[in-house]
């Protein structure tokens, strides 16, 4: 019978996040479809709050917490994973791919003699095996995958299943696990202040600026104090995430007028990030292809480009605004209020 | 000063502006065109080439590797244009860069290769690569190298790497929403999957390129055949999306309307 | 111009080899194959010893301006005899895009649209022919020997780059390096010891900036100049040197191309090769080549004497396109890449001093295009090998590349090979152009069926003379006050004016379908897009910027491959994107302007550039 390990660790507050709740309803779903046994394992400074907040999946819970573990460490986080998964036997590891764990649970793989596939979109059972499904060359093609190699490791991307709630009274086995010898100490966290936020995952909007904010305009002079008002007026009116293309992001290196809150961060595309939201509005951007793909999980698609010919218009997103980013963004911002 | 063995690796992947589709063959899933296809570094394995090397310029005594698992004809045309980057050794394991080859393969590869470099010192090793690949994009092969050398200070999506002057390293990792985690290890060895770092990329200098390639021509041309058969991984089916939506243009209507339209759908 | 009060002191820096080649085409191709292969003696040791590097066989660098070997060139169809020559026992399907040609066919197109401006002959051609026609193509019923590339071969020269690239550093005795551009020949009166690469680290206007690395001179005993037909250090040769009496380069075109996936069901076969005439214009030529795997490469030629001064050959080139004949076969496939190259079409008239104290010319920018047969690459490749044999000659005998020893081996092997002759032929072969298209293809007809005995006379004129002003080209079509109000109207909404004037005359609209009508700018995002490093000036330049800002026609910006050059809105000379430019150099002689300095140059400096199209297919 095999036995799936549900991995998850808990975040600065004591909860679990969203995509780990997800990723439990799959892990669920697959021991099932395997008429496999399920087990949890949570880490943490204090993983109490969260056992009891999916105690209704009926699993056995085991828990690694103290000090050590509170912040994300690959050292002590392998440690841990290692220690729930030796514990519990486990055949099949899935786990969300946040930051923590991609950082973390490939090194599991090495330790427990098996194999891990990452960033999964999807997860199944086929046959009675399980199936993976995984993006390859930058979200430009998507394959699925079985092996036969155990223990394997799964880290699941965000969004692929509905979070899991079933809270109730956890009794969580606490393993120990020595991580004196770790030479590495976390100082903290460099977070934007709520002002300066710009990038926010949970955003149901992704706002993109594209490069024409910063190029000359009709009147042949460049308003990038214009464009910064205008992106962070519309940034605060809705909580959107900003992103933008490369050519916005790269030309900060020529001497160019740049946009001061982008980063190399906010960058969308093939070398950029592919994130997650409902909607998604692209201003001044041509809609080149190696931008879009970083586009691929934006269900809702509008864009605003003076050139009705731009990539946009070729089947790329919903609706093409065609007209002067400038204007369009100015009279939305006022109608938000 | 500390003084470093720093060892990159990094492989090639397809040109990121050309059109990808993949297509099967008996012996599995791979790009159509492959061979004929533009290649490059692996940009983020780019970052970290130049985030070595300099690192080992502020580091007298400090040495820098280019590990690369990759097909040899295909790599000795990239290095042409890499090789003019940055001073680096070069040390080749003749083999697919294909995104699909199973992650722990080609850690395994990767590896060996190291164990075999000579004159590698691991109390000295600062592992570097790039925390995703732009072909597989697992980010997991550079922790499964590291754990498979016995290196278990590790750090992801790094931005910003600082020497302190006893030797201990502060590391800059990116996480979610923007944010950074700042870390201290106590020195060398460790783990560091860079994402874009701080560095522009460096100008092309045929000087540096002529004095890599002296050396690293005859790596290129003893490259042994990696074997990557280890896995029972298989790919069933690989595809494109169908992406095409079908698109409205909404043309010569005023500033007004269109803001409306925009609104509403963003309240909706 | 650059202001050297706060540049900061960075010194060049300087290094030597024995033989530095500028610019990987098909003509350094065949030099470095033929050279490599004979720097080794059978038992190992080498014929000559390095001058630089003491104990080695001699150092051999050739530097490549794009960023990669294969990058941003054509497809072709050759006779390929000097490629066959190197290589005897040439299996093409070694070579990605590569096939025999099995069939070839000459087209004559009726205009089914009725926008066409056709002389006399070519209405009747229309009318007399339609009853042999099938699609509005008329197949002549043989193909003239001189124009017959039967047995050859198709490929794409940038996947024989690559092939032939790969084989030469497998060799180990010569590098290759991609992404250096090369800025000029370093010279010693006449004499050339080398070359200056491009600087970086500097501002558009090449003023050093932030991290200003001046280009390395590479100091050689023999520079071999490969550039091409745009290349800079051709073209600074041309200039310090001048070219010998009565020879000019006023003759040019640009190849419009490029690849396409066929639909499925396409009844061309690999090794088809279709030449195209008299569709969309009289003037332009279409060429259409399917290699195997059910891809195509095709396009067409905008030539210098096409006298429309908005000539924008990428519209053109879908409107050749959608031409019956051809849409049937094509309707349903996808564009895979695009791309634009320009031709020097002056051939041996066109040809410079071949060799000097130092240096020597092979290729395209040496005058080997042989302008009555269409063919160049193959041309180029011999050259090339003249040159290595040459070299391996001197080298053996010890011997100094001077003026005399390279005239008295590699110039005397041109004059005595076959290209010579071929290009003798040739040479007059387009003069009627200059006064018509009618007199041009009678012309180039006499010419090649008499092997070069009778020609059509005609005197070549600069190609920015013979550009007439929109509204003279539109005499009779449009009248001169509508000229002016499209052109306002045009400014105001920052549309392009060729469009408006093609639409005002009768060419449809493009429907453009995504897939293979696509814009001009996704074509150039298809298949690898245009890169452009940063820390370079820009290579596109204007003499003079008081000439531009009262030009009318901006030919310039009309015609260009890549939309790059495009109108400031303040006014003055053009502006210049460089993220943009596919290099393919058109804008060099698309001006309506002489440069004031040089009268047989236009208004617009093309020069030393990085970056350009990331395509290894067309």
């Amino acid at each position: 019978m095999s036995k799936v390990l549900y991995l998850a660790h808990t975040e600065c507050d004591g909860t679990l996040h969203k995509s780990a709740l997800e990723t439990l309803t799959a892990a669920k779903a697959l021991a099932e479809g395997l008429g496999g046994e399920l087990a949890v394992g949570i880490i943490g400074a204090d993983v109490a709050a969260a056992a009891d907040s999916v105690a209704g999946c009926g699993a056995k819970i085991y828990g690694v917490s103290g000090p050590d573990f509170a912040d994300a460490r690959y050292a002590s986080d392998l440690a841990a994973a290692e220690a729930v998964a030796t514990a519990c036997g486990a055949e099949i590891v899935v786990a969300p791919a946040t930051s923590r764990f991609s950082r973390a649970l490939p090194g599991l793989a090495v330790r427990l003699g098996g194999r891990v596939d990452t960033h999964l979109s999807g997860l199944a059972v086929a046959d009675g095996q399980p199936v993976a499904r995984r993006w390859f060359y930058r979200q430009r093609m998507e394959g699925t995958l079985t092996r036969s190699e155990r223990p394997w490791v799964l880290t699941l991307d965000s969004g692929i299943a509905e979070p899991f709630a079933g809270a109730g009274s956890a009794e969580v086995e606490a393993l120990t696990v020595d991580v004196s010898g770790v030479r590495t100490k976390v100082a903290g966290l460099e977070c934007p202040s709520e002002d300066q936020q710009t990038i926010r995952p949970d955003a149901r909007v992704l706002l993109v600026a594209g490069a024409g904010w910063t190029k000359k305009q009709a009147d042949g002079a460049v308003h990038v104090d214009v464009a910064e008002e205008t992106i962070l007026n519309f940034l605060n009116a809705t909580k959107s995430s900003l992103g933008s293309s490369k050519s916005l992001v790269d030309i900060s290196g020529e001497g160019n007028a740049v946009i001061s809150f982008l980063t190399h961060m906010h960058q969308v595309g093939q070398t950029g990030a592919s994130p997650r939201h409902a909607k998604g509005l692209s201003t001044c951007c041509h809609g080149e292809e190696p931008h879009v793909v970083g586009w691929r999980f934006i269900s809702e698609r509008r864009a605003i480009n003076t050139d009705a010919g731009c990539g946009w218009a070729q089947g790329k997103c919903d609706v093409l605004y065609v007209g002067d980013a400038f204007e369009i963004m100015k009279k939305v911002n006022e109608m938000l209020g | 000063m500390s003084e470093f063995h720093i060892v990159v690796c990094g492989s090639i992947v397809p040109d990121p502006l050309q059109t990808l589709a993949p297509v099967e063959a008996p012996t599995g899933w791979s790009l159509k065109n492959e061979m004929m296809l533009p290649a490059v570094l692996d940009p983020w394995a780019g970052h970290a080439l130049y985030e070595a090397a300099n690192l080992a310029k502020k580091h007298p005594g400090s040495r820098v590797w280019l590990v690369s698992l990759a097909p040899k004809a295909k790599l000795q045309q990239v290095m042409m244009a890499v090789s003019q980057k940055a001073p680096f050794e070069l040390v080749v394991a003749d083999g697919s860069a294909s995104g699909f080859t199973d992650s722990h393969e080609t850690a395994r590869v990767l590896a060996e290769t190291i164990k075999g470099i000579a004159g590698l010192e691991t109390s000295k090793m600062l592992l570097f690569g790039g925390w995703q690949s732009a072909s597989r994009g697992s980010g997991a092969v550079m922790q499964m190298v590291g754990e498979m050398l016995g290196v278990s200070e590790q750090f992801q999506g790094v931005d910003k790497l600082t020497v302190h002057d006893d030797g201990a390293i502060e590391v800059k990792e990116r996480i979610e929403g923007g944010s950074y985690q700042n870390s201290l290890v106590d020195g060398a060895p460790a783990v560091f999957g860079w994402a874009t770092g701080e560095l522009p990329e460096p100008p092309n200098n045929p000087q540096i390129g002529m004095q890599n390639m002296q050396k690293n021509m005859p790596a290129l041309m003893q490259a042994k055949p990696a074997d990557l058969s280890g896995t029972t991984m298989k790919l069933a089916s690989v595809a494109v999306p169908q992406q095409r939506r079908e698109t409205r243009v909404v043309k010569d209507a005023p500033v007004d309307e269109m803001a409306r339209e925009i609104v509403e759908w963003l309240k909706s | 111009m650059s202001d050297t009060t706060d540049t900061p002191e960075v010194p060049r820096a300087e290094m030597e080899a024995d033989i530095v080649c500028v610019g990987f085409g098909p003509a350094a191709g065949g030099f470095l194959t033929t050279l490599t292969r004979g720097l080794m003696n059978e038992d190992g040791t080498p014929v000559a010893e390095s001058a630089v590097v003491p104990g080695m066989p001699p150092q051999v660098i050739c530097y490549e301006r794009a960023d990669d070997i294969g990058f941003g060139v054509s497809g072709v169809v050759t006779k390929g005899r000097a490629l066959r020559a190197s290589f005897p026992d040439l299996d093409l399907s070694q070579i990605p895009m590569a096939h025999e040609v099995t069939d070839e066919k000459v087209l004559y197109l009726r205009d089914p649209v009725g926008a066409s401006r056709r002389p006399a002959v070519f209405k009747l051609a229309d009318k007399a022919l339609g009853r042999w026609m099938e699609d509005d193509a008329f197949e002549l019923p043989y193909v003239p020997p001189f124009l017959q590339k039967h047995p050859g071969m198709v490929f794409s020269i940038g996947q024989l780059n690559q092939w032939v690239g790969g084989n030469l550093m497998g060799t180990g005795m010569a590098q290759i390096w991609p992404g250096s551009p090369v800025a000029e020949p370093l010279m010693d009166g006449r004499a050339v010891t080398g070359v200056r690469m491009a600087d970086q680290g500097v501002e558009k206007n090449g003023t050093p900036g932030p991290g200003y690395m001046p280009g390395m001179d590479m100091k050689a005993a023999l520079t071999v100049v490969a550039d091409g037909p745009v290349g800079p250090v051709g073209q600074h040769l041309d200039r310090a040197l001048g070219l010998p009496e009565g020879k000019h380069q006023r003759e040019w075109a640009v190849g419009m191309k490029c690849v396409v996936d066929l639909p499925e069901g396409c009844d061309w076969q690999a090794g088809t090769v279709l030449h195209t005439i008299g569709y969309p214009e009289p003037e332009i030529f279409g060429f259409l080549y399917v290699y195997p795997g059910n891809v195509a490469s095709l396009g067409i030629f905008v030539p210098s004497w096409f006298g429309n001064p908005v000539r924008t050959a990428y519209r053109y080139m879908q409107h050749w396109m959608q031409h019956p004949y051809l849409w049937k076969r094509l309707q349903g496939g996808t564009m895979r890449s695009g791309g634009a190259k320009s031709l020097q079409e002056s051939g041996r008239r066109g040809a410079p001093f071949l060799c000097g104290d130092g240096f020597a010319r092979i290729g395209e920018g040496s005058g080997s295009t042989n302008v009555l047969t269409g063919s160049g690459v193959d041309e180029a490749w011999a050259t090339g090998v003249m040159l290595g044999e040459s070299v391996l000659e001197l080298m053996k005998e010890g011997k100094p590349y001077t003026r005399e020893t390279l005239e008295a081996t590699y110039v005397a092997r041109r004059r005595a090979s076959w290209v010579e002759e071929e290009a003798k032929v040739a040479e007059k072969s387009r003069d009627g152009f200059v006064s018509s298209v009618v007199k041009g293809f009678i012309g180039m007809g006499l010419t090649g069926l008499t092997n070069g005995l009778i020609n059509m006379p005609g005197s070549p004129i600069k190609p920015q003379d013979r550009i007439p002003t929109i509204e003279e080209y539109y005499k009779g079509y449009i009248a001169e006050g509508e000229v002016l109000e499209i052109r306002a109207e045009c400014a105001r909404k920052g549309t392009s004016l060729h469009d408006a004037l093609m639409d005002r005359v009768g060419w449809p609209q493009i429907p453009l379908d995504g897939t293979l009508l696509v814009s001009h700018q996704d074509a150039l995002l298809m298949g690898g897009k245009v890169q452009a490093a940063p820390g370079y000036g820009d290579h596109v330049r204007f003499a003079d910027p008081y000439t531009c800002e009262a030009c009318r026609e901006r030919v310039c910006i009309e015609a260009c491959s890549g939309q790059a050059i495009y109108t400031n809105p303040e006014g003055g000379a053009p502006l210049f994107d460089r993220e943009k430019c596919v290099h393919c150099g058109a804008c060099m002689w698309n001006c309506s302007k002489s440069d004031l300095k040089d009268s047989e140059r236009t208004n617009v400096c093309f020069r030393a550039g990085s970056g350009g199209l990331h395509s290894v297919e067309n």
